[in-house]
């Protein structure tokens, strides 16, 4: 498996050299002057010249891509054209706010998303199942606008129960992940209830009542561990997305995290905080997908790695 | 010497437009302590000179003192400096005296040479500070004259100097800070703008990047009035329902930026207060003055006639505007309206112009505007769009997201393809010089200057070009008005209007001031328990 593992990695390289490219290339096409932006609308063409100059700007594309190559190998991501800070820092500073978000998020789709596509599933074409779809409709359909700031005028504005922005404690935590989590929760409460019915009418689980063995027992061991290959490979897309940087939920929440950076790098044309965001977005996608195939193996003994 | 000649510059400042206080009525004594979280849309880029805009300049304003400060209600009134200056008989010299006895927040002594040390670094085009050209691009050379006297010497006489002097962006930093901190590098001054000593009511605490700056009392400040706020607090909250819900479950005392929509509802909520301050930005739609068909007064005459910018004020804005009766705001040295009340609206007044000038049968232009860059700009842009359809014009709207609009608003006379196009100027001196000179002198077409509408009016050139040497105040006010009236006539722009303001503040908010160069300024203000 380890050789699997590894093999993956090295197949990822030539896949972050093409992202690089892409969004290098990508970035400086889309019309718009970060000289001109960083000097501010009123500054003479001089001054937005000069910037331009000590930026290397002037330079031609390939040579500033080179220069670029060559000090991402040397771990150095450059400084944001913006704000001078090194991007390294910004990225370390802000993808741990992401993570934490994300992951407070994951476990708000798989705490109530699993058990509640569990329960549809076992009460199926009853109310039950009827009542918890119709949600989970709901969940996937709601804008996360909406869903955000409904939930900070119910718990920060009417009972004043929890803090609606800022990112230090776990109280900030709340309505972020759960805003965040609502569509996760969802998606995943659907594929858990489908996957669960598809191995429910399966003979083992026939075999596993015929058995006598509990219902509980049947359910949980015998037909949830095989309904969760799907779910788990749901989860992980889920979980690469929002590690991308929830971009909605952070501005709703004032959260500084990744997502935010990258758009306000985008409009401002920060190019070294958008090739190190991507880059690392692009990274953790990877770093995701071996994850889950990995996770396949462990949850389903007839799955090997060659 | 033309001391006698500034102040009554400085008097004639104080005829800006009325600005409403934020102090409520019968106001008990001041109580000193607590934190004051102000909330806006963004965060700080640098705290040093390389600043270039708003949300800059009023964190620096707490921190860094200029030598003379801008009152909201727009006169000019010394700072660090002791008194107003004196100009020397050829207008080439200003000499200022400075307070003595000041320290900056990291103990070192706050006299000429600091003063010298600060503008010498901006005028040194190596250092490519953005503002230089701006704010000092007229002063040679700055002399110590002895510890606490500082002289500027000019390239020649340059009256808008005073004002200039104002600026956020010329506020004094500790020399011995910026060397301890390494030093202010270009494009943004770092590493020292992210820790600016100055010797202003607060000194810099802390800066978590896109979530708050921090800045604390400082007990030794030098002024008679001392700070009386613990700490001063902004945090970025990007989105406007978001930070309004901040101000209302009670988590940030002010919030900025209020959208229309929402003010009618704060408004019934007890624990608030709006304000609206006017603010010196001017909104505009500027024609190609030198492309067809805008090269013929009659038909940007006519479309000045064909928009009601009252009612635009009124239901897009929320009220929260100020129909412009001048290229300039009020609120600004060297104002005055040109036509009271704005622009007229008469749509056949428009169309009968439209018809001598041989577009009887209409016209198809497009507009160009920006999204989310000033208060409902779309949807002033649309409004604009349907009132000119009254009067036979067909514009098609046609946007861009920020970077790329101002990049295509801004290519040379020969290459644009811009017809008319939206945009805002803040005229953040204070001085008339910087609203009308910037924007309407031909030596300033695009892509040099800020005249992106290739207006030339060689009359106006000879003014503009005069006034920045003409120390009598009524003679120069005489010589804008003379200016602006030739602009105003030849419409190289639609007017339409300077924005308000629209703070939210908690009641509890006391003596907070918000200026009407944009920024939001806790010097004095204190929370009422």
């Amino acid at each position: 498996m380890w050789r699997y593992i590894l093999k993956r990695v090295v197949l990822a390289l030539p896949v972050l050299v093409g992202v690089s490219v892409v969004v290098f290339v990508a970035i400086r096409l889309i019309p718009g002057d970060p000289a001109q932006l960083m000097a501010g609308q009123a500054a003479t063409q001089e001054v937005v010249q000069q910037i331009r100059q000590s930026l290397g700007l002037d330079q031609p594309l390939p040579v500033q891509y080179l220069y670029f190559l060559r000090n991402v190998v040397r771990g150095d991501l450059g400084r944001s054209l913006f704000n001078g800070a090194p991007v390294a820092e910004e990225l370390a500073q802000r993808f741990p706010r992401t993570v934490r978000l994300a992951l407070a998020s994951m476990a708000v789709a798989s705490l109530i998303g699993i058990p509640a596509g569990i329960l549809a599933a076992t009460r199926r074409s009853t109310w039950v199942d009827t009542a918890v779809m119709l949600v989970a409709l709901a969940g996937v359909s709601v804008p996360v606008f909406w869903l955000g700031l409904n939930l900070i005028l119910l718990f920060s504005v009417r009972l004043q129960w929890l803090p609606s922005f800022g990112y230090e404690t776990w109280r900030h935590l709340v309505l972020p992940s759960l805003t965040l989590g609502a569509a996760s929760t969802a998606i995943v409460a659907r594929m858990t209830r489908s996957a669960m019915l598809e191995v429910l009418g399966q003979d083992y689980v026939r075999t596993a009542r015929a058995k006598g063995l509990a219902e509980r027992v049947v359910v949980n061991r015998h037909a949830l561990r095989n309904a969760l290959i799907p779910v788990v490979t749901v989860l992980g897309l889920q979980l690469g997305t929002l590690l991308s940087g929830a971009v909605l939920t952070e501005t709703v929440f004032a959260w500084p995290g990744i997502g935010r950076l990258l758009v306000e790098a985008v409009l401002a044309r920060d190019y070294p905080i958008i090739q190190g965001a991507t880059l690392l977005i692009a990274a953790t996608f990877v770093v995701l997908n071996v994850a889950v195939d990995v996770l396949y193996g462990l949850l389903d003994p007839r799955i090997r790695y060659e | 010497m033309k001391t006698a000649a500034l102040v009554v510059i400085t008097a004639a400042l104080a005829l800006a437009l009325g600005v409403p206080g934020t102090s409520g009525p019968a106001t008990p004594a001041p109580q000193p302590g607590g934190t004051l979280v102000i909330g806006r849309g963004v965060d700080s880029v640098t705290l040093s000179p390389y600043a270039t805009a708003s949300p800059d300049a009023e964190v620096i304003a707490h921190v860094a003192e200029t030598l003379y400060q801008l009152t909201p209600e727009g006169r000019i009134e010394p700072l660090l400096a002791e008194r107003m200056p004196q100009l020397s008989a050829d207008g080439r010299a200003m000499t200022i005296p400075l307070r003595r006895g000041i320290r900056f927040h990291d103990g070192t002594p706050f006299d000429a040479a600091a003063v010298k040390w600060n503008f010498d670094f901006i005028m040194n085009p190596e250092n490519r500070a953005p503002f230089r050209a701006i704010l000092l691009g007229e002063v040679s050379s700055v002399d110590v004259l002895d510890t606490y006297t500082v002289r500027l010497n000019l390239r020649r006489p340059f009256v808008p100097l005073l004002a200039h002097l104002t600026h956020d962006f010329l506020a004094i930093h500790s020399p011995t800070a910026v060397q301890r901190a390494g030093g202010m590098r270009p494009p943004t001054g770092e590493p020292y703008g992210r820790q600016p000593v100055g010797t202003g009511p607060f000194r810099f605490r802390e800066w978590v990047r896109g979530d708050r700056i921090v800045l604390e009392r400082n007990p030794d400040y030098w002024g008679p009035r001392k700070p009386l706020l613990d700490q001063v607090v902004w945090r970025a909250i990007p989105d406007d329902g978001a930070r309004v819900l901040a101000l209302e479950g009670g988590q940030v005392h002010v919030a900025v930026r209020v959208p229309p929509r929402d003010t009618t509802r704060l408004a019934l909520n007890r624990a608030l207060r709006i304000d609206r301050t006017s603010s010196v930005r001017t909104i505009y739609i500027a024609f190609n003055n030198q492309k067809a068909p805008f090269t013929d007064p009659r038909v940007r005459q006519a479309f000045n006639y064909a928009v009601n910018k009252r009612a635009i004020v009124q239901t897009v804005l929320g009220g929260a505007g100020r129909v412009s009766d001048a290229p300039i705001s009020p609120g600004i040295v060297g104002y005055s309206p040109v036509q009271p009340g704005g622009w007229p609206y008469d749509v056949n007044r428009a169309k009968q112009l439209l018809a001598e000038a041989g577009h009887a049968g209409g016209l198809n232009v497009t507009l160009l505007h920006p999204t989310g860059r000033y208060v409902q700009d779309a949807a002033v842009a649309a409004a604009v769009q349907a009132q000119l359809r009254a009067a036979g014009i067909n514009a098609r709207l046609q946007t861009m997201e920020w970077a790329a609009y101002l990049a295509f608003t801004n290519q040379p006379v020969d290459r644009t393809p811009v017809e008319m196009f939206m945009l805002g100027w803040g005229t953040v001196t204070g001085d008339a010089d910087y609203g009308l000179f910037s924007l309407f002198h031909s030596s300033q077409w695009a892509p040099a200057g800020f005249n992106r509408f290739f207006y030339r009016n060689p009359e106006v050139d000879r003014l503009l070009d005069a006034a920045r040497a003409i120390t009598d105040p009524a003679r120069r006010a005489a010589t804008y008005k003379q200016a602006m009236e030739l602009i105003w006539r030849d419409a190289p722009w639609l007017f339409l209007h300077s924005e308000s303001q629209v703070t939210g503040l908690r009641r509890e908010v006391q003596d907070l001031v918000v200026h009407p160069t944009e920024r939001v300024l806790a010097h004095r203000a204190w929370l009422r328990r």
